[in-house]
């Protein structure tokens, strides 16, 4: 029986400090064993606990794209207090590190094809939206109308810069940034994302909308997706829990009868609906 | 009129009035030798107030950070935690009504059990005596054997601080060596031996901490994570650690009521690294926690003749 | 399988358990400070076994409390990982039949259709389970309004039911039998130990107290924002004791720890009652008071392992109801639940 509780050994190859505060950092992780790569695939929205050897391990969800073979990436916010956080904001390229994953069921992405998208991010919880959106841009015409927007409270903070960048001059995607509070030289739009949303007002007809951010920006950004016409099975959500073994065992990361970790972290708004609200 | 009348009538007096928002004493339990904390808020619900030798738990455990006006029913034990909690504000003064009742100790259901070494079905006080009862046969206890140790040698029985007096004064007990006195003079590898096998049986439930009115810290060192001050396993040295740890953090604070000890379903005595702590905190400071309203806890004064050996070696 | 009913001698015992101890790992339950435990038998043979019910269940043979899941030793090359092995058959023995049919509903959750627990799975898979009949129930013991019974079979390999002078022992799987075909203690049952043994279970059954539980999981279904959970959480501590007690209970912590220079990762029970259990790195908390956390406890058993399992996740054997410490009653708690009666005062 394969031990699910044991760290593939993964290598950090890079680190990339994504904002100006260098609250957020990038690990591209390279596998050490060619079978582990090989053997490795998942779905975008899956998440991996990240082991720090000696210290702890750790819930991320796997910023990458799945067609990236070889690399396995993830964005990690520095947490105060945090140890496994801290040890990795620490950590040098060439670093030691396990992966135990891909866990978690994955956004839908069978039940977008023929659809349109619309993906809703909001601060460091974009890491698995970017993962969807170069997923959908790799099978690019199994997909309909790409609407991508994010928004951060500050230019400085906005994750992925490059490739933003570089998706902006695509045209098979709409991307809209956004930021909370603009600044000279910033050419995006200035607002909060719920407002962005409603100005953008995406259609709702044969639609998905995937929606991952802090707290705040979800409670005023579903009823705006009401208000367009999105129905609770076509709105997907993203959802974090305190996690430890990531396989349903454990039993903390419920929420009634599922566990985040195992029956989510993807849900639909309407599978939220019927569970109790305690998240 | 007898205490437990007394006490539902200032408890329903009180709600009746307005004065307090809840009133927190003991109703009967649902176990032999047992009763339960109860939480009255009208005067139906103050009608199911007693009082027996079965209420041990210390009810002031429910004080800290609360916001409304409390009625509270305190043994001599108690109100010196009440007292305590006064002086490290964490509950004021103005917001307890302290019910006292004098005690006149605790039953101790484990001794029992052990006496009769079957199950007990049933157990009533029939004056001085305790009358228990399993599948057909009854057998009869004075009182006085089958108390808790620290009960049997309380010196403060009385409460030290209250707004009304549920019954007469009791005489306070002063006789027999404490456990500590005793296991002092064992020699040190005996009591280093006990002390670790007593360890070694800690599940980590973390029931006496939760069942002390002291350990009110919203994050306990035990899940502090950076720096991470000891580990989650369970042998006898880590246990070891959180006991001590815990012990050293109620220095000059634990006011000796028993409720961790009593709520350990391990059975640990942990009245003995905790009455060795007090002690120790009586002859150094000449202090005993929670006794005085007027004044401050020993670690938190200074005298200019305090002991400080680790500094001036006098 | 022929024989399903034998009879063993009491002053045969001891020469079984001693064959046994040849081939396996004994766990028994050993007497202690505060109740007995289930440990492993060193020396003698455990037998006889005490009076009542364990004080702490069953799980701790095959769910430790503390665990090595696997130790480590990186180096700039990578690192070494060692996986921590369950070696040994063993037989545990003396378990009531509320703990062991807890082991199939804790095989539900480590050991069922999906991903498995090689530590836990590894122990159930090495380890046969001797039940012993309960022929006096507890005065806290309500297994049979929960599905129960105190000569249950369910996850028992063999079921022994003392009948004095001699155990009726009922073989209930092959790897039960096994222990038990050929062996000289052993001869066959007659009627009248078949009579005795029933003539026990009926006896036992008639003291055991029942618990309203009709329609708890529809009603709590419906019961997350009632009022009830304002008033029914008010006297808990917060303390881990039923958790740690309770023989369905499975919530555990992963941390690491480094000794001597090489790394461990472990495996530790945790409780759902402590605040720290759901609390985000945010600082957000999904259960902030012990409101919730009662709940959540509540609901796990009753209504959400119901609705992935089909079973309740409770055993009935009263544990949680002797020990805690200020006396709150899953019983009142269940009765209140099913009367539909909004929480009381205690």
């Amino acid at each position: 029986m394969k031990n699910p509780y044991l760290p593939l050994p993964m290598r950090i190859e890079k680190i990339t400090v994504e904002t100006e505060d260098r609250s957020l950092r990038t690990f591209s992780l390279s596998f050490l064993n060619k079978a582990d790569a090989e053997a490795f695939g998942f779905v975008p929205g899956q998440f991996a606990e990240v082991h720090v050897f000696g210290q702890g391990e750790a819930p991320f969800g796997i910023a990458s794209s799945p067609l990236v073979k070889d690399r396995v990436e993830f964005t990690v916010n520095r947490i105060p207090g945090g140890i496994v956080t801290t040890a990795l904001h620490n950590a040098r390229e060439g670093d030691i590190v396990g992966l135990r994953g891909p866990l978690g069921n994955g956004y839908p992405v069978q039940e977008f094809e023929g659809k349109d998208v619309v993906i809703i991010g909001g601060g460091f919880a974009f890491t698995t939206l970017r993962s969807l959106t170069w997923y959908i841009l790799a099978n690019r015409e199994r997909f309909g109308k790409l609407t991508v927007l994010y928004g951060a409270r500050e230019p400085g903070l906005l994750l992925y810069k490059d490739e933003l960048a570089a998706w902006q001059k695509r045209d098979d995607l709409e991307l809209i940034l956004t930021v909370d509070r603009g600044r000279e030289g910033w050419q995006g739009k200035v607002g909060v994302v719920p407002a962005v949303l409603k100005e953008a007002a995406p259609s709702a007809a044969n639609a998905y909308a995937v929606v991952c951010g802090p707290p705040i920006m979800i409670r005023f950004t579903l009823p705006v997706l009401q208000e367009l016409g999105f129905p609770p099975e076509r709105v997907i959500m993203s959802l974090e829990m305190r996690m430890k073994c990531g396989l349903g065992m454990c039993g903390r990361c419920n929420i009634g009868h599922k566990y985040v970790c195992k029956d989510g972290p993807v849900f639909t708004l309407a599978e939220l609906s019927e569970l109790p609200a305690e998240y | 009129m007898g205490t437990t009348e007394k006490i539902r009538e200032i408890a329903a007096g009180l709600l009746r009035e307005g004065k307090v928002d809840v009133v927190i004493g003991y109703g009967p339990g649902t176990l032999p030798l047992r009763s339960t904390p109860l939480f009255a808020r009208t005067v139906e619900e103050a009608e199911r107030l007693i009082w027996d030798a079965t209420c041990g738990n210390n009810l002031a455990v429910y004080l800290p950070g609360r916001k409304d006006r409390v009625g509270i029913v305190v043994k001599g034990c108690d109100s010196r935690a009440v007292v305590q909690l006064i002086h490290e504000n964490q509950i004021a003064r103005e917001q307890v009504f302290v019910i006292g009742v004098p005690c006149a100790g605790i039953i101790d259901g484990r001794q029992v059990e052990a006496a009769v070494e079957r199950e007990i079905r049933a157990a009533r006080e029939e004056g001085p005596e305790l009358v228990v009862e399993g599948d057909g046969w009854s057998r009869r206890f004075n009182r006085e054997e089958v108390l808790y140790g620290a009960c049997r040698v309380c010196r403060h029985n009385n409460p030290v601080l209250y707004d009304a007096l549920a019954g007469e004064p009791l005489p306070s007990r002063d006789g027999g060596p404490t456990l500590v006195e005793v296991w002092e003079k064992k020699p040190a590898e005996e009591r280093r031996d006990f002390i670790l096998s007593e360890m070694a049986r800690c599940i980590r439930c973390y029931a006496c901490r939760n069942a002390c009115p002291m350990c009110y810290c919203t994050e306990c060192f035990v899940d502090c994570s950076t720096p991470r001050w000891l580990g989650r396993a369970t042998d006898a040295g880590e246990n070891l650690f959180f006991q001590i740890g815990r012990v050293l953090h109620l220095a000059g604070r634990c006011v000796a009521c028993g409720a961790c000890s009593r709520a350990c379903p391990m059975h640990i005595e942990l009245g003995l690294l905790l009455g060795k702590m007090n002690k120790d905190v009586l002859e150094l400071f000449g202090h005993e926690a929670g006794l005085n309203p007027e004044e401050p806890p020993a670690l938190n004064a200074f005298r200019p003749d305090d002991p400080e050996t680790f500094l001036l070696g006098k | 399988m022929t024989i399903n009913a034998i009879i063993v001698k009491k002053e045969r015992v001891n020469d079984f358990l001693n064959a046994l101890r040849a081939g396996y790992r004994l766990y028994a339950p050993v007497a202690g400070q505060a109740g007995p435990v289930f440990a492993p038998v060193n020396g003698g043979t455990g037998w006889p076994w005490p009076a009542g019910n364990t004080l702490k269940s069953a799980k701790e043979v095959f769910l430790p409390q503390t665990e090595v899941l696997f130790t480590y030793r990186t180096s700039p090359d990578g690192v070494q990982v060692e996986e921590a092995r369950v070696e040994g058959r063993g037989v545990l023995l003396g378990v009531r039949p509320c703990d062991a049919r807890s082991l199939t509903m804790l095989d539900k959750v480590f050991a069922g259709e999906g991903v498995r627990d090689p530590y836990y799975t590894a122990r159930r898979e090495n380890t046969v389970v001797l039940g012993l009949a309960c022929n006096e129930p507890g005065g806290t013991c309500f297994c049979t309004s929960l599905g129960g019974s105190p000569f249950g079979t369910a996850g028992c390999d063999l079921l022994w039911v003392d009948l004095g002078d001699r155990y009726l022992v009922r073989v209930l799987t092959e790897r039960g039998k096994a222990l038990v075909e050929g062996r000289p203690e052993f001869g066959p049952a007659g009627d009248a130990d078949l009579a005795a043994a029933r003539e026990l279970e009926e006896g036992a059954l008639g003291r055991l107290g029942t618990v309203p539980v009709q329609g708890v999981k529809e009603r709590l279904d419906r019961l997350f924002t009632d009022p009830l959970w304002d008033r029914v959480y008010e006297k808990c501590l917060g303390c881990g004791t039923c958790t740690y007690l309770c023989p369905t209970c499975h919530c555990f912590d992963l941390t690491d720890e480094v000794v001597d220079g090489v790394g461990v990762r472990l495996r530790t029970w945790d409780a759902c009652m402590y605040p720290l259990f759901t609390l985000h790195a945010s600082g957000h908390n999904p259960r902030p008071t012990q409101k919730e956390r009662f709940r959540q406890r509540i609901m796990h058993k009753f209504k959400y392992f119901v609705d992935n399992f089909r079973e309740t996740a409770c055993v009935g054997c009263g544990r949680c109801v002797r020990y805690c410490p200020v006396n709150i009653d899953i019983r009142s708690v269940l009765a209140q639940i099913s009367a539909g009666e909004g929480g009381s005062a205690q």
